[in-house]
């Protein structure tokens, strides 16, 4: 019986904490969708052209990075890259993110409005900074590992300063802009892209949301690196995992459902999403790899892709 | 069992740091602590205090402030005996880092540019027992005894004049007075350590003293304080502060 009342309860706060953690696929949050064929889904940002994806061949696991393709004419300013992940399992793919939609309309969210109707937005400010000052390993660790010393010097700058004088993590005086250190965005599925390690193809974890076999590595990073795993008993530690995934997704209340409501295949476009904005990430990142950075830019990570000349 | 009474830190300038629109500030910082207290018998006590401090201020006028911190405690010849017939092993009571917490408010009014006149009042409680273990021997038979500093408290009023000199510097002076109480307990009644009793109630010899001190600013927001406090003992600290 305790079993599985542990097993219940487990599920319940991996549902909270994961269905739409603050992963860099936060944003990618999916629902079902009813339209299985390949769409493209245009993705802009600053400075960049924007990208469009699609397309699921059979034999995606053969050659991962062979749908890394770029569509782009050079020639064409306004030309759209085609940013694409094999997507070998999607029926289950879309199962899974038919339950973490689910999951985050029926659950999630509706515990995250009643708190944050209780909780007053600088108290959750707060909340989401602590935790994110606890994350200060995983994002030193991978920046070491990407030999991206300034980076690593700055975690170090942010979290000694946000400890002691942000009153252990609450506030964050090292973002304001006198002293401008501002938290590096970086996982170890970031490492293994700098490095050249490719995506593999997508994959969409139930309660933890898009991911491929790459950067699913950051969950077990994150396991060895996120000090509130380590809080004992294991109930406790996932509490307080579930809470920061309540406390986040009070915060940005209403992004999902804006995404959501803006495609016309959901499913199609948080994949399209993710691999768009792990691809920049990863692309970022190596910028900034003593390593890397002289050829950084004409050297693109494993899972960034190569115009078609 | 007499002695222990402590201070929670700092005083600082009498004028808050924060801005004039109201914000936090934020402070780490370490004091060395020296008084005397007296019961039965005197006994010097030493403290290192370090805490973290939060506080609100505004209008340049007001500030309430919290610390939470851990400070060890020395209290000099607390197990030193006074009867031939008791040895014991050691002669001071030694525990290390228990936390501790302090809440404060303080106003300034500013007499011109330069000059200002502020009051502070700020407590202390130190949430756990200070604990230390002493053996020896009483007409051949040997003991072991325990002695509890227990629900350590204290209160600080003072007021200071400040005077803003060029560079940004607040100097600060002034006199306070205090009170702090504590209960100790030994566990056995040993003729020879203290007067032997199991249970006693301090509080500090001197009521009154004097504090002076600097405010620094640094860099980036952030400013360095400095303050010394005598009473019966002289105590010096530090204190990095940071201002949102």
């Amino acid at each position: 019986m305790k079993t599985y009342l542990s097993l219940i309860i487990s599920f319940i706060i991996l549902s909270a904490g994961c269905v739409c953690a603050p992963c860099p696929a936060s944003v990618l949050m999916q629902t079902p969708a009813d339209v299985s064929s390949p769409q493209a889904v245009l993705m802009t940002d600053a400075g960049d052209t924007p990208a469009q994806s699609s397309k699921q061949p059979d034999d995606a696991g053969a050659d991962e990075y062979r749908d890394d393709e770029n569509l782009d004419d050079d020639d064409d300013p306004f030309g759209e890259e085609r940013v694409t992940i094999a997507d070998p399992i999607e029926p289950f793919n879309r199962a899974m993110y038919h339950f973490n939609d689910k999951m985050y309309f029926w659950m999630l969210k509706p515990v995250a409005q009643g708190y944050k109707e209780v909780v007053p937005e600088p108290a959750r400010v707060s909340v989401k900074n602590f935790f994110s000052n606890l994350g200060f390993p995983a994002r030193f660790v991978s920046c070491l590992l990407q030999a991206d010393f300034s980076g690593a010097a700055t975690e170090v700058g942010r979290f000694t300063i946000n400890t002691v004088w942000g009153i252990g993590g609450l506030l964050d005086p090292s973002a304001n802009k006198e002293l401008d250190l501002q938290k590096q965005n970086t996982d170890l599925g970031q490492t293994l892209g700098v490095y050249g390690v490719g995506h593999g193809f997508y994959i969409v974890w139930p309660f933890f949301g898009p991911s491929s076999p790459r950067d699913s590595i950051t969950m077990a990073g994150d396991y060895f690196l996120y000090p509130p795993w380590y809080v004992q008993p294991w109930y406790a530690s996932t509490g307080v995992t579930a809470y920061e995934a309540v406390n986040s997704t009070s915060l940005r209340i209403g992004e999902y459902e804006s995404l959501k409501g803006a495609a016309i295949d959901p499913y199609v476009s948080m994949r399209d999403a993710y691999i768009q904005y792990r691809m920049k990430d990863v692309k970022a990142r190596k910028a900034r790899s003593v390593l890397f950075k002289n050829s950084g830019a004409n050297n693109p990570a494993a899972d960034t892709f190569q115009p078609e000349k | 069992m007499n002695p222990v009474a402590t201070a929670g830190g700092l005083f600082g300038p009498p004028q808050t740091i924060s801005k004039e629109a109201g914000g936090l500030n934020t402070a780490i910082a370490y004091r060395y602590h020296e008084d005397t207290f007296k019961g039965d018998t005197e006994h010097v006590i030493r403290q290192n205090q370090i805490y973290s401090q939060v506080a609100y201020g505004a209008s340049n006028r007001w500030e309430i402030y919290g610390r939470i911190g851990i400070a060890d405690l020395k209290i000099f010849d607390a197990f030193t005996s006074t009867d031939v017939l008791t040895t014991t092993s050691k002669d001071h009571f030694e525990e290390n880092w228990k936390f501790f917490g302090t809440l404060g408010a303080k106003g300034f009014y500013p007499l011109n540019n330069i000059f200002g006149v502020g009051a502070f009042m700020q407590g202390s409680y130190h949430f756990s027992n200070y604990t230390d273990e002493v053996a020896g021997v009483r007409n051949t038979t040997p003991f072991v005894a325990d002695l509890k500093i227990k629900n350590l408290w204290d209160l600080n009023f003072g007021v200071g004049l400040q005077a803003a000199v060029p560079g940004g510097i607040k100097l600060y002076m002034g006199p306070y007075v205090y009170y702090a109480q504590a209960n100790a307990y030994l566990s056995s009644a040993i003729p020879g350590i203290q007067s032997g009793n199991q249970k006693v109630s301090w509080k500090n010899k001197s009521n009154a003293g004097g504090f002076c001190g600097a405010d620094i600013p640094l860099a980036k927001g952030f400013r360095l304080n400095i303050e010394g406090q005598y009473t019966d003992r002289f105590s010096i600290g530090s204190a990095i502060t940071y201002t949102y």
